[in-house]
């Protein structure tokens, strides 16, 4: 028995180990080290990527910005060649002097992306960076267990909700929305004013039932939860499954994001990230990507092919003026942060 | 004179270096120099970038001592408090079940309690959100019965974290009270019957005194891992109800500040330690333990 074990192991070490071979082939146009984010970008666009530039295609994933800017701290420079961040994590990269200049002469596709995406307050004028797909923190009401019609983020605040909402493990997000509720910036740094914003946060607290950035549309599917303050991707998916549930884009400007294409400093495969870059930025690789990932999709040429289920869809293509009256998140410093943090702690209590 | 020292050496150090070297080589690497990298991370400072600077601070100790940081640990020791008593009550009945049965399904009956942990816990855990949620199969059971007519409210509470800490940690509490109630000597209890003691005096006089190193170590092994599931917390009760686990979480996280990160976690080492402490105190068994 033992020596049976003993030889299917073996068996399998050498099985695995000439696939690993295998797969080592050397693409004639190099390689490419990619770092975006898990379920964001489509495998097929990439696919097509490395049959038509012949260039190999490492991918690693990250979950969250704050993980990627750990691991770009921790990595060597030039382990990646192409990373995607946030509004805010753009910025912060920028102000380390983190990210190579992109040459805007090998990115031929950035007309195909509407103007209104370019030159935004983290990057002016895209030195550092181009935008590929983003979304807004919304609202979700599901119609037929709530009276109260909700067109705000202020109402979200109504005692009649109480124990009925969803909202995003993600204190920026909440803390933001309380903000924008009380007609302030996301960005807050006055320590009197926040003091106030506390007060404010700490009133939502009976109305919370669930913290959940994973997966909120879950919880409003089931019927757990009757309101949601969530990604108009994840409103979009469960719209899909319960035609009870309505979209609403907050009255006050939503909270809403952007992710973008960058190099960081010192990659090795400079050239093939802006074939890669440019790639992305064109009508096919756009097309494939919101097929799979109906997020909001800059590039206008791309949405103009897409069927009525996307182009009529509000929570997939996102109205332009919900994101011109929308705020970015901005990267606060440590001790602002720390206000943030502690008045978290007291909702969690 | 040397040559005997030599002599002794390879007789005695020398095997035991090459038996125990690696796994201190291992346990040095892997357990020491971690442990080591945090504490001393935890008296770092962050620039501006929230990058690791080398300046030392205490304040991050200092903020530890923030009420409201006070108010979640006594949050975290309150759940996992009631974790641990749950997980007597329930666990003691079924180890005595178990340990005193004569059937020969006994073995069967220790296997289930084992079997379900070769499962992942988090897919476990969220089982119980599909079982107990509105639309979920408790409440379609109940409806379909016609027990109640509008779905029981049972996710995100409290006590659905506790449920959850208490089904993840139960076999820690039943498998030393297993072992301490099996090793329970028959001819005492009959003894104790002979000499006139009722079953109930029995229990509290004899049995229970005898078998407390299992509840000892078993609440040990309970309260500890309560203190960090913060994935329960988060799964089950809904992030409304944080413990310690989850404040270290985020600081490795969203918080992006990793010196505090690691004071915490420096906390929850030193209160471990504590326990542990008490524990051998009370005349618990370190082996017991399985460390």
């Amino acid at each position: 028995m033992k020596r049976k074990l003993a030889l299917l192991l073996t068996a399998t070490l050498c099985i695995t180990s000439f696939v690993g071979c295998g797969g080592k082939e050397t693409a004639e146009n190099g390689e490419l080290n990619i770092f975006i984010w898990t379920e964001y970008v489509s495998e097929s666009a990439i696919e097509s990527f490395e049959e038509e530039y012949g260039i190999k295609v490492n991918v690693s994933t990250y979950s969250s910005n704050e993980d990627m800017l750990a691991k770009l701290k921790s990595e060597s420079e030039g382990t990646y060649d192409i990373v995607l961040p946030s509004d805010y994590a753009v910025e912060y990269l920028i102000a380390q002097d983190k990210l190579e200049a992109l040459d805007k002469d090998a990115l031929s596709n950035l007309s195909n992306i509407d103007e209104a995406y370019l030159d935004e307050s983290f990057d002016p004028g895209n030195v550092y960076s181009v935008p590929y797909e983003g979304g807004v923190a919304c609202i979700a009401v599901n119609t037929s267990k709530v009276d109260k019609e909700i067109t705000s983020y202020a109402d979200l605040f109504d005692e009649s909700l109480k124990d009925q909402i969803v909202v995003l493990d993600d204190y920026r997000a909440v803390i933001g929305m309380t903000e924008r509720a009380m007609g302030l910036s996301m960005n807050e740094t006055d320590p009197e004013t926040l003091a106030q914003v506390e007060e404010k946060l700490l009133s939502l607290k009976d109305n919370i039932k669930l913290y959940d950035s994973d997966s909120p549309k879950s919880a409003l599917i089931s019927g757990d939860c009757t309101v949601g303050m969530i990604w108009s991707a994840e409103v979009a998916l469960s719209m899909d499954e319960n035609p009870d549930i309505e979209l609403v884009y907050p009255s006050e400007g939503a909270y809403v994001f952007l992710d973008n294409w960058c190099v960081p400093k010192g990659a090795k495969n400079y050239d093939n990230a802006m074939k890669f870059i440019n790639y992305m930025l064109s009508t096919d690789a756009a097309m494939l990507n919101i097929q799979d990932f109906p997020y909001l999709c800059p590039n206008t040429s791309a949405v103009e092919l897409m069927g009525d289920d996307y182009i009529a869809n509000e929570a997939k293509n996102v109205p332009a003026e919900v994101i011109s009256s929308g705020e970015f998140l901005s990267y606060l410093d440590t001790d602002t942060l720390a206000i943030y943090d502690d008045m978290w702690t007291k909702l969690k209590e | 004179m040397a040559g005997k020292i030599n002599h002794k050496f390879r007789a005695n150090a020398l095997p035991a270096m090459i038996m125990v070297g690696p796994v201190a080589v291992i346990m040095l690497l892997l357990v020491a120099v971690p442990l080591i990298y945090v504490a001393v991370m935890s008296f770092c400072s962050i620039d501006e970038y929230y990058n690791l600077t080398s300046d030392f601070t205490l304040s991050n100790y200092g903020r530890l001592a923030n009420s409201d940081y006070i108010k979640i640990y006594g949050q975290s020791l309150l759940i996992a408090f009631l974790t641990t008593v749950m997980c007597i009550l329930i666990g003691y009945p079924f180890s005595y079940f178990i340990a005193r049965t004569k059937s020969k399904r006994k073995k069967i009956l220790y296997m289930l309690v084992i079997i379900p942990f070769w499962t992942n816990s988090l897919i476990r855990i969220y089982g119980w959100r599909t079982f107990l949620g509105t639309s979920g199969w408790l409440n379609s059971a109940l409806m379909a019965l016609n027990i109640i007519s509008e779905p029981l409210d049972l996710l995100y509470k409290n006590g659905t974290t506790v449920l959850g800490m208490v089904y993840c940690l139960i076999p820690f509490m039943i498998l030393p009270l297993y072992t301490a109630i099996e090793k329970l000597d028959g001819t005492l209890l009959e003894a104790s019957a002979d000499l006139g003691a009722r079953p109930v005096s029995t229990f509290f006089k004899v049995i229970l005194p005898l078998t407390s190193s299992g509840i000892f170590s078993g609440s040990l092994m309970v309260f500890i891992p309560c203190l960090g599931y913060f994935f329960v917390a988060d799964i089950l009760g809904g992030g409304n109800s944080d413990v310690i686990g989850n404040l270290i979480e985020r600081q490795f996280q969203s918080g992006n500040n990793w010196p505090l990160g690691a004071a915490l976690s420096i906390i929850l080492i030193i209160v471990t330690l504590v326990l542990v402490k008490i524990y051998q105190k009370l005349g618990g068994d370190m082996d017991a333990l399985g460390v």
